[in-house]
């Protein structure tokens, strides 16, 4: 066999639970550790969601609610989400200004980071969770995890993860549960150990290089005593870095409770969407359960339809179409329907996490509480890039209001629902791509 | 003779500042003159300049009664003192219309006032002088780390770009700070570079690809699909799942050309890229021109994985794509789409259309990865072979380290040194799996220490002459950017570099090096401030049609001038004035100079009245611009500070630019706005000294085009000096710089030069230096290699 030959799964691994020091540059505000933490995850799905007229017959598969502020009430696709309904916003009329700009198959990519592609070579720029990781990333083990049902990073346009660094370079996502698992809770793989063993090394390193340094400083004349103080800081300042991040490797991974180990279905795969979907969901509650990390994204699929093991989801579920043609029959009578229901499929996904989160107490609420909750799409309808179908979730002793229909101008960018996300995690006076402030209606 | 110049205010300012360290005052001993001070300069202060440039009023933001004088003396004070000594010799002050000095209190005042700076110059100058401390900016970084690991790639990518000094330059060790994200950047740099040039496993699969026709059917990439490559056409060669990921490639074309007459040869660019889905991502591996219409192979290189790589499994159309264009460019723009017979099938395409360079392609081979033997040769670089590996693998690394350290700290690496690294070693080793991953981080040590990092001249208080290994770092980073390559190891190793002739030998070396070219284009770049072309946008509604693209081969003729100038050993008083310039066919279409054919730079002669040297130069034409039209005062202030190194002060904070949007202002022409604006009192006691320099040039437009009309008036280009001389135009702007400024130019440059070897600000201590450089550099009819030649074996480039 020849290398590139290897089954898809194991060549995708990627690097989606990192230990390596998170970049500095976006280092902010951090929450004192005696203070319960603050958390975001967001999921992505492609495509849009049905929107039949209204008034029509077919109005109740309209994915929207009617009504609007705090008097609105859910058609069938959202209706799952009324058990948490006090914990969750729905947002219309939202999306990134830019993406409005670009091809309406080409906006997945720029879902969390509002970029603006260039032509030749599609740079994208930092994603919204990374910025949140860079700040409040040190104080747990890993600093955010990326996961996605396709793994890997994919190709620009459609690629296979949502998280981009401070560099706007993709962060290959993990997408088997096993693997997953046990970077959080069991054994480490090769790339962890890897990680572990540089991280060790650079801490002596950096101890050789600043006591070499001091002697020869001995040996300048003043002025370049001066410069050369400033690479000294800058080691000293590693140094502290890196023995934060190095704390974690003596302290023991969290230990899992039967229950959690025996609900776990680790061998689920693309195979079964429901129960593959509902495993990412717990790992992603265990991870903040355990506060492995307090960032993580999940894409459930990507715009890379016919290439994207996400692509059959439906088929697999009993629909009769892949989810991009599902998704353009949002127009047609008998379309319409099919889509609504597999809307209603991804609340009730969607629905199982949040009241996860809300059956699990963490100080004087739950974890929803301190745990904000983006779901959403960079498409209305097909390859509509403006009115983005999104629920906005938890966080309520975060300081955010919900049980809102909020509707939105085209002139507020989705940035400022990141802004104010950001805010609630930590980072200090946030701004973000083109955002032009918080977003008022929910934030308090 | 020359007479002594003074520094510019602002540049003399934070000359003072450095060379002064964070305090911020001179400790001047008490004045031996503070009794002359008191009965006889005093009252000549109080009465002629304090009622101007006193308490009550301070024009030109000038004040001097309050500047502290004797014990201690505020930096911005000596600088004020300073510019005020040349107000005065130069007559301009006490203005014509004020109370005037006789010439004796003109005199006295004048003396008294060079004593004094004098001899605060002469405290400096046993202590500074030096070259600070510096580290290797972003490109001397990027190709320091590929030349030392003999590996090409993108070393540099995550760096912040560099702070320019106070005089526009990137290689100032002053201003070149770091930080601790910086040095996080440099140690995963580091790692990522170790981690491709140290291999593990056994040799990876070589696939080769030839392709006799396009595999890839139809206009699915844009362009027409061929092996007949006219104007707009490509060949592409796709390779679906056989191919590298990494490691260099091999890419041969064999192709004819058509060369017709008067017109430029093909030009054939080859990419490797790949199509996402609705868009698609190239990186060209190389573009050259084919000046031989006879078949031949073409031979390409570069690394896999520089290139944007599909996704195995993911994508909608897998395989990476070589791609031939032919570039060719008239300027005309694309042909028009026509329906084509192919296969049978009507099909809208390109055609082919007479009289065109073409491009006929055999056949395309693709090779990957080529290596000459495995591990390759970048690995057996570091990790060389040897028995010792196995019998004493102490002994072996301890070679390893000697080796890689002479090369990465410029030096032999002493015993101390190395005894470090091994120790490194011997501790890291037991926590990794094999030799080759702990050597790697034993090797990033090296690369994120100072030694590596910083040009490293250690000395305490008193100056010292450099080593010769320390002379091969100064002459490799100043013509070079990078690390000294073998030849001036061995001669630093030999002792050999500290003698007149060999260090004369090795300038015209390097700088006829293709490395050589570096020096050119990084000086020249910053000298001239050409980088700022980039913040340039220039309107397509005013120049229709006018290529981004041009504005880079608009740099390189001002490069290859100063090249072309430097290597022919000619007068550098042609960039004042020159019969010639550096064209090639686009650029020469731009200026309307017929019979230029191809895309190499070469020496035309000049026709054009005006045009010569740099002033008419569209790179510099077009960065005094808006993009739309053309800056007069940009110009104006560009000759003044980059040709003249005698910059007019900022203007005060309150003062409007000139207002484009307001309509009835924006009908006026550039000239007639300039006039509303010196008509003002407050701004024309300095624009009276900048307008005429820029009016000179109003013949030429933002993109160095000659013009008639401006806003359908004709263009007045005439203006005066304030010293009476009038400038008709811009051959005459030129005529009386080399008539009468060539000395001020002659020294701008040495003084630029000298910045830009140093590595340092220029300071008091320097005049000397710029004196004797600068009077050499007249008596030898400014010949810059004369000149260079002279800064590095001059005590401030050779001591420390």
């Amino acid at each position: 066999m020849r290398s590139w030959h290897l089954n898809r799964r194991t060549f995708l691994l990627g690097s989606g639970i990192s230990m390596a020091l998170p970049y500095m540059e976006a280092m902010g505000n951090q929450t004192a550790a005696s203070e319960l933490p603050a958390r975001m995850c967001a999921m992505y799905f492609p495509f849009g969601v049905g929107m039949p007229k209204e008034g029509s017959d077919l109005h109740k598969w309209r994915w929207f609610p009617n009504g609007e502020g705090k008097n609105f009430t859910f058609n069938e696709s959202l209706k799952p989400l009324e058990s948490v309904r006090e914990s969750v916003t729905i947002i219309g009329g939202m999306s990134h200004p830019n993406g409005r700009r670009m091809g309406g198959h080409d906006t997945g990519d720029t879902f969390l980071t509002g970029a603006l592609f260039d032509k030749t070579l599609l740079h994208n720029t930092v994603s919204v969770d990374q910025v949140a990781a860079a700040v409040v990333g040190s104080q747990t083990r890993y600093s955010s995890i990326t996961m996605s049902t396709d793994g890997g990073v994919g190709e620009p346009t459609r690629s296979s993860t949502l998280s981009y660094d401070i560099k706007g370079r993709p962060i290959p996502a993990m997408n088997q549960p096993l693997m997953i698992f046990n970077r959080l809770f069991g054994l480490a793989d090769e790339d962890l150990k890897r990680q572990q063993r540089r991280l060790r090394s650079a801490s002596s390193m950096l101890d050789l290089v600043r006591e070499d340094s001091n002697s020869l400083r001995r040996k300048l004349g003043r002025q370049d005593q001066e410069k050369l103080d400033e690479y000294l800081s800058s080691v000293r300042q590693i140094e502290q870095r890196v023995r934060r991040t190095q704390r974690w490797l003596d302290i023991p991974l969290p230990l899992l409770t039967d229950e959690e180990r025996s609900m776990l279905k680790l061998e689920s795969d693309a195979e079964a969407p429901k129960e593959y979907m509902r495993t990412m969901y717990d790992l992603m509650w265990l991870a903040f359960k355990s506060d492995s990390t307090r960032v993580a994204t999940y894409q459930i699929a990507s715009m890379a339809d016919a290439s994207s093991v996400a692509g059959p989801f439906p088929f697999r579920e009993g629909f009769k179409a892949n989810l991009h043609t599902l998704a353009h029959g949002w127009n047609k009578p008998e379309g319409a329907v099919a889509l609504g229901k597999w809307d209603k499929f991804m609340t009730e996904q969607l629905t199982y996490f949040l009241q996860r989160l809300k059956s699990t107490q963490e100080g004087d609420g739950t974890l929803l509480d301190r745990t904000m909750v983006l779901h959403g799409c960079s498409n209305s309808t097909t390859h509509n890039n403006n009115n983005y179908p999104l629920i906005f979730a938890g966080g309520n002793k975060l300081g955010l209001q919900h049980n809102h229909y909020v509707k939105v101008g085209s002139d507020v960018p989705m940035s400022n629902l990141f802004v104010t996300m950001l805010d609630k995690m930590g980072v200090e006076a946030p701004v973000f791509a083109d955002s032009t402030g918080e977003l008022a209606p929910i934030h308090t | 003779m020359l007479r002594r110049h003074s520094l510019s205010l602002k540049m003399l300012h934070l000359v003072l500042l450095l060379s002064i360290g964070t305090s911020g005052i001179v400790q001047a001993a008490k004045p031996p003159s503070s009794r002359l001070y008191r009965l006889t300069i005093l009252p000549v202060l109080q009465s002629k300049c304090y009622p101007c440039h006193g308490s009550e009023t301070q024009e030109g933001n000038i004040r001097l009664d309050n500047l502290g004088w004797g014990s201690s003396v505020e930096l911005s004070d000596l600088v004020t003192w300073q510019k005020t000594k040349e107000m005065l010799d130069k007559g301009s002050m006490p203005p014509k219309d004020a109370d005037e000095l006789t010439v004796g209190q003109r005199t006295i005042l004048s003396r008294w006032i060079d004593g004094e700076v004098q001899r605060i110059k002469t405290q400096l100058k046993n202590t500074t002088g030096r070259v600070v401390l510096r580290r290797l900016n972003r490109l001397e970084y990027q190709n320091t780390m590929r030349d030392l690991l003999k590996f090409d790639m993108d070393y540099a990518r995550d760096l912040p770009s560099d702070s320019l000094s106070p005089d526009g330059f990137r290689n100032n060790g002053g201003s070149l700070q770091i930080s601790a994200a910086q040095l996080e950047y440099y140690l995963n740099a580091a790692r990522r570079g170790l981690d491709r040039v140290i291999v593990t496993g056994t040799a990876p699969e070589v696939f080769t690809h030839k392709f006799e026709t396009s595999n890839v059917g139809g206009k699915w990439f844009n362009y027409e699909v061929s092996n007949y490559l006219g104007r707009w056409q490509g060949f592409y060669g796709k390779m679906v799942d056989e191919y590298p990921e990494q490691g260099n490639y091999r890419i041969r074309v064999k192709a004819r050309a058509e060369i017709p007459e008067n017109r430029g040869a093909p030009v054939m660019e080859v990419s490797v890229g790949y199509r996402p889905d609705t868009e698609q991502i190239w990186k060209v591996t190389q573009t050259i021109e084919l000046t031989t219409e006879a078949s031949t192979i073409y031979e390409f290189t570069g690394r896999v994985e520089n290139h944007p790589l599909p996704v195995r499994g993911q994508g909608k159309f897998p395989g990476l794509v070589v791609r031939v264009l032919n570039q060719y460019d008239d300027g005309a723009g694309k042909p028009k789409e026509v329906e084509l017979q192919r296969d049978g099938k009507k099909k809208k395409g390109f055609p082919s259309e007479q009289g065109y360079p073409v491009i006929h392609i055999e056949s395309v081979e693709f090779k990957g990865p080529v290596f000459d033997k495995w591990p390759p040769l970048h690995h057996r670089n570091i990790l060389f072979e040897s028995e010792l590996r196995t019998t004493d693998e102490q002994a072996y690394v301890r070679q390893v380290l000697i080796r890689f350290l002479r090369r990465a700290y410029r030096r032999p690496a002493t015993d101390i040194e190395i005894q470090k690294f091994l120790r490194f070693y011997t501790s890291i080793r037991p926590d990794f799996p094999s030799l080759e991953e702990a050597i790697k981080e034993t090797l990033a040590m090296a690369l994120i220490s100072p030694p590596f990092l910083f040009l490293l001249e250690p000395v305490q208080n008193k100056k010292r002459e450099l080593t010769d290994w320390e002379m091969a770092s100064r002459l490799s980073y100043f013509l070079w950017s990078t690390m000294p390559d073998e030849k001036l190891f061995e001669l630093a190793a030999a002792g050999q570099l500290s003698k007149p002739a060999v260090l004369s030998a090795q300038v015209d070396r390097m700088l006829r090096d293709p490395r050589g070219w570096r020096f050119v284009t990084q000086f020249t770049d910053q000298w001239l401030k050409l980088e700022n072309t980039a913040q340039i946008a220039i309107d397509t509604s005013t120049y229709r049609g006018f290529k981004i693209n041009l504005k880079e081969e608009m740099l390189q003729e001002t490069r290859h001038f100063f090249q072309h100038l430097m290597l022919t050993d000619r007068s550098a008083l042609n960039l004042l004035d020159s019969g010639f310039t550096m064209l090639n066919e686009p650029l020469a279409r731009h200026y309307g100079v017929a019979g230029v054919y191809g895309q190499g730079f070469r020496e035309v002669a000049l026709k054009e009245e005006g045009r010569g040297g740099l002033l008419g130069h569209s790179s510099v034409l077009m960065l005094g611009s808006t993009g739309r039209d053309s800056h007069p005062i940009r110009r104006a202030v560009w000759i003044r500070d980059r040709l003249l190194n005698d910059p007019p002060p900022s203007p005060p904070a309150d003062v409007p630019d000139l207002d484009e949007s307001n309509p009835e202002f924006a009908k006026l022409s550039v000239r007639e706005q300039l006039e509303v604006h010196r008509n003002k009192e407050s701004c024309a006691s300095c624009h009276r000294g900048i307008d005429p320099w820029g009016i000179a040039l109003e013949h030429y437009d933002a993109i160095g085009k000659f013009r008639t009309d401006v806003k359908s008036k004709p263009v007045v280009a005439t203006d005066i000096l304030p010293n009476g001389q009038e400038l008709r135009g811009a051959a005459s702007l030129k005529q009386y710089l080399i008539n009468h400024r060539s000395e001020d130019f002659s020294r701008a440059l040495v003084t630029r030069l000298s910045i830009y070897a140093l590595g340092r600000d220029i300071q008091l201590s320097d005049e000397d230096l710029l004196d004797d450089l600068t009077n050499d550099f007249i008596r030898r009819d400014y010949r810059i290699l004369g000149l260079i030649k002279g800064i590095v074996s001059s005590d401030a480039f050779r001591t420390k």
